[in-house]
């Protein structure tokens, strides 16, 4: 029995890794952070965005974007753990 | 520091003069192979950090060169080009000699000019026939354009024009014209600016 179950869960974990995968990179998504900044930047200049909330976004969005690309780093490099 | 940092190559007389330059260097020079001169200034890393400061400066010494003499025409880098030396910037301006020259002929005498129209935030827009009355008013005065990233669901247009220096009056006034017509739609002007969108020359240090 441990063979059969060795083959059975080895596709299973693989389809959990992938799928893991796949969330973090849409939960870390760059080039939609990076959109955003731009939007933030776009609405700031034509005066939409006070300069205080522009600044605040800014800041916030320039930290997430430098965790996203720690994320994708680890990622490409295939050492981020699952934790259950 | 001997490293120097790229901010575009032209073919005019070589230039040098004082101001904020990327990295905290002084003055700003240029490298010359043969009748291509690099315009650089000196840092002491070969990857700078794309910070607000050094982008804003990078701009502001590429929009001085473009203003000197009347106008001045350089092919534009993207932030960042930094060379171990003069040798190795020489070898890439020998490399690509070609297609510097192709550029610079591309834009000589011509500014780009950015234009973004936005829509107000629930406002229903018809972005295809917008997109064609300005296509009727512009294309008619500019000498190229290329469509940008719609990076926002408020932008409904966002293009760069490249523009002759000596219609730069004419595209204004068709602008305005635009302008006073979509009177609920914001528009966001920008430039002149090296025409970083209509060069596609790429170098690299590994080159």
């Amino acid at each position: 029995m441990f063979v059969l179950d060795d083959l059975l869960i080895r596709p299973f974990v693989g389809i959990v890794d992938t799928l893991h995968t796949m969330a973090l990179s849409e939960m870390y998504d760059i080039d939609a952070l990076e959109d955003e900044l731009k939007e933030n930047q776009l609405l700031y200049e034509l005066g939409e965005r006070s300069e205080e909330e522009y600044q605040r976004r800014k800041d916030e969005l320039e930290a997430e974007i430098e965790i996203a690309r720690e994320v994708h780093e680890k990622l490409a490099s295939g050492r981020v753990e699952v934790k259950s | 520091m001997t490293n120097r940092y790229v901010y575009g190559v032209m073919n005019d007389e070589p230039v040098e003069f004082e101001t904020d330059a990327v990295g905290g260097a002084e003055r700003v020079y240029t490298v010359s192979h043969r009748r291509l001169n690099a315009v650089v200034s000196d840092i002491d890393t070969t990857d700078p950090e794309e910070t607000d400061e050094d982008a804003q400066r990078h701009d502001d010494v590429l929009r001085e060169i473009m203003e000197r003499d009347g106008g001045r025409t350089i092919v534009p880098m993207q932030f960042g080009m930094a060379f171990e030396g003069d040798r190795a910037l020489k070898n890439v301006l020998r490399g690509a000699r070609p297609a510097f020259r192709r550029a610079i002929n591309d834009i000589e005498g011509r500014i780009e000019l950015g234009l973004k129209i936005v829509r107000e935030e629930d406002a229903d827009v018809d972005a295809d026939a917008l997109e064609e009355a300005v296509a009727d008013e512009l294309e008619p005065v500019a000498a190229q354009s290329v469509p940008n990233d719609l990076f926002s669901d408020r932008l409904v247009l966002n293009r760069s024009y490249l523009v002759e220096r000596d219609e730069r009056e004419a595209f204004d006034d068709a602008v305005a014209r635009l302008e006073a017509e979509y009177d609920d739609l914001m528009f966001r002007y920008t430039g002149p600016f090296a025409p970083y969108s209509f060069v596609d020359v790429k170098i690299g240090a590994q080159q």
